[in-house]
């Protein structure tokens, strides 16, 4: 049975008032989870009344696995000089953008560690290049720990490189690395020194300011609590308050496999309440995703009940889950008929979720994929040569660079 | 049409579903507010409780093998496969139960012996007087869709078999997958002989189903067929987070969970800690059972 506290927050849900922290824990922990679906669809249904369930044709390329930050959650990363860390060459991802259009794909999902052979410079000659091939071609590229990173390595405020990256070509910031934006999990996560919760949310302001529009993220199941995942969803409303930069949450689970933390994933169920409890506390975000690539197709689909009106991306490629044991894969026309199964129109949309039309392979002839591609066939080891243009900052990086 | 809030008004007060109120869960769009229901149907039966079953699979193709070797956290003994032609199978049987100890076995499916025996009733009742006497526990599954009607069911418990699974084999989009429940609804007291019914399809078909149209099923089952105490769902062949969320959708036993460690079978095949970590993130009371729908302590 609901709780009073619960009753009272649920009441205040239907009257479109904003919830206190108290009031979304007792919601959090006490609603009856099809009660807290129904309140997250009513809220849904106001913010999209006209039934419209958006995606985007991208692709999510992480131009390097190299990390320094070793985050203790990821199974992505490598450390320098590891025989399979890589680093994407301009040609390959020159070649990975092409096949994305040729899919109706608008922009690239551009994220990787912190690799410190990769100055400033490398990514402003990227961005410049991929501008002068595709002028129309989006980058919502670098998530703030990267940007800080930056930040770190070539010794100028956020500010600057964000100046400089926009003046390249980055035309929006992903949310990624904001895991919990509560200091004594970022700690256990070993994710502190990589951005502090008021780091990463510094980032976002200055990007905001600059005119830049960005999406904010969850990762949840690892070592918080339940009022540090509420803490997270306030901090980021009450940023969204002042800039309004945002254009969606999406929040998805801790994936264990192959991390150092390791541990078990949050279930399915956990999963539904979570995403419910954003949409009822983020009241000023209009866009929340599901995370069918953690999830699954099924319960992806079921987020559309759940509070979500976007099913993110069709993706094409993705490395950063896949590493974790997750291979789901959802194309153009899979992701179609699971948001029309379930009673939505499906649109595609840009980077800020305006709307493109209707699905693209309704238009034109595009194949069928099954498996999302990865950034690098197994094995595949070249360096690309436009790395020795920048002056490596690691031992393993510069030992490479005299041998050739 | 009543609303689905009228229904369960009167579902709560002890009433059944009259046609309308069918008509008017079919007809619902409402997959949360269907859920809700059937949540509430099934709590009124069950309460919180959920139970599970650790099954270990013997190929029916493997039965003469020298050895049979029962894994110790077992807790069904599933033959797999069509029944073996004669005395042979019986006699396969009989080494299983024998194998098993006080592990109940179960096995095949009761179309497939009908259609085996070409419908022919005595024969059917042979088989299955002849499988009850070699000692199995209770016939795997019938699948629904592939019986001619309730009078095979009965025949099973006039062979004193009960029916362990009730489930279909194809999926549907008969009426959007209702018809066959429906139907089985109507099968009345022959539906006493059925431990569970499964209403998602064995038989997964190229374009998969949606998580929206497995829920509904889900429900409707909890919401139509009022003889059978449980509703179950497969953990292995729908996965742990599908299965975990039908559990508030009006499922209340999870069929098929591995009695082999995790490691080898992949993260859709989850142990006795991943089996009850999710039942218990739901907001439920894990309870395991046997292959005789007993309860057993874990
Ligand atoms: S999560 Fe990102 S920053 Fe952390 S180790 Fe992995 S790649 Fe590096």
């Amino acid at each position: 049975m609901t709780a009073a506290p619960a009753d009272l927050a649920a009441r205040k849900v239907t009257a479109g008032e904003r919830l206190t922290r108290g009031d979304a824990l007792a919601l959090y922990r006490h609603a009856p989870t099809h009660e807290l679906g129904r309140l997250a669809d009513l809220v849904r249904a106001r913010k999209h009344p006209d039934g419209i369930v958006t995606y985007i044709v991208d692709r999510n390329v992480n131009y390097t696995n190299v990390c320094v930050a070793r985050c203790n959650f990821c199974a992505f990363y490598r450390e320098v000089g590891a025989a399979d860390g890589y680093v994407l060459g301009f040609d390959e991802i020159f070649a990975k953008i092409e096949e994305t259009v040729a899919l109706g794909g608008v922009q690239l999902l551009l994220q990787g560690g912190h690799n410190p052979d990769l100055p400033l410079r490398w990514y402003e000659d990227l961005f410049r290049a991929v501008k002068q091939r595709y002028p129309d071609f989006k980058l919502h590229a670098l998530s703030p720990p990267e940007v800080i990173h930056l930040s770190r390595l070539s010794q100028l405020p956020v500010r600057t490189v964000l100046q400089r990256l926009i003046a390249a070509g980055m035309d929006s910031i992903p949310g990624g690395g904001a895991e919990i934006l509560v200091d004594r999990v970022r700690r256990l996560l070993n994710c502190y020194s990589k951005a502090s919760a008021a780091e990463w949310l510094g980032v976002m302001e200055t990007a905001h300011e600059l005119g830049l529009r960005t999406t904010a993220t969850m990762m949840y199941g690892s070592v918080e609590r339940p009022e540090e995942r509420i803490e997270h969803l306030l901090r980021l409303r009450e940023l969204q308050d002042r800039t309004g930069g945002f254009t969606a949450f999406i929040t998805w689970s801790y994936q264990p496999p192959n991390t150092e933390l390791g541990g078990s994933e949050a279930t399915g169920v956990e999963y539904l309440r979570t995403l419910a409890i954003a949409r009822l506390v983020l009241d000023n975000f209009d866009n929340l995703q599901a995370s069918w690539v953690t999830q699954g197709g099924k319960i992806g689909q079921l987020s559309l009940a759940f509070g979500a009106n976007d099913m993110g991306s069709v993706m094409i490629e993705e490395n950063v889950v896949r590493a974790a044991g997750a291979a789901y894969c959802m194309d153009e026309v899979e992701i179609t008929r699971n948001v029309e199964d379930a009673g939505f129109v499906a649109r595609r949309r840009n980077m800020h979720y305006e709307l493109l039309g209707e699905p693209f392979f309704r238009q034109h002839a595009v194949p069928r994929f099954t498996e999302l591609d990865v950034a690098r066939e197994e094995g595949d080891e070249h360096v690309p040569p436009e790395l020795d243009r920048y002056p490596a900052r690691s031992r393993a990086g510069k030992l490479r660079q005299q041998s050739r | 049409m009543p609303t689905l809030q009228e229904i369960g008004a009167r579902l709560a007060g002890g009433e059944p579903l009259d046609s309308p109120d069918c008509e008017a869960v079919v007809a619902s769009s409402d997959l949360l507010g269907l859920g809700a229901l059937a949540d509430d149907c099934r709590r009124r039966r069950q309460g919180d409780r959920v139970t599970f079953v650790r099954v270990q699979q013997i190929p029916a193709d493997a039965l003469d093998a020298p050895e049979v070797a029962v894994l110790p956290a077992a807790r069904e003994l599933r033959i797999a496969g069509p029944f073996p032609e004669g005395r042979d199978g019986v006699r396969s049987v009989e080494r299983v139960v024998s194998a098993a100890g006080a592990i109940p076995v179960t096995g095949f499916a009761l179309d497939d012996l009908v259609e085996r025996n070409a419908s022919d009733a005595s024969a059917v009742a042979d088989v299955l007087a002849a499988l009850r006497d070699a000692g199995l526990a209770a016939l795997a599954e019938a699948r629904a869709d592939r019986l001619s009607g309730p009078q095979w069911l009965a025949a099973a418990g006039d062979a004193g078999l009960k029916i362990a699974r009730l489930t279909v084999g194809e999926p549907t989009a008969e009426d959007g997958g209702a018809a066959l429940i429906r139907r089985v609804a109507g099968w009345g007291g022959a539906l006493a002989h059925v431990h569970a019914f499964a209403p998602l399809p064995r038989n997964l078909p190229p374009q998969p189903t949606t998580g929206y149209r497995d829920l509904r099923q889900v429900a409707l089952a909890r919401l139509l067929v009022d003889n059978v105490g449980s509703i179950q769902v497969d953990w292995s062949l729908y996965g742990p987070k599908l299965a975990q969320v039908a559990l508030i959708f009006g499922a209340s036993d999870v069929d098929a969970v591995s009695a082999e460690d995790g490691g080898t079978l992949g993260a859709r095949r989850a142990p006795l800690a991943e089996i009850e970590r999710n039942i218990r993130a739901s907001g439920l009371v894990p309870v395991e059972r046997n292959g005789r729908f007993e309860n057993v302590g874990t």
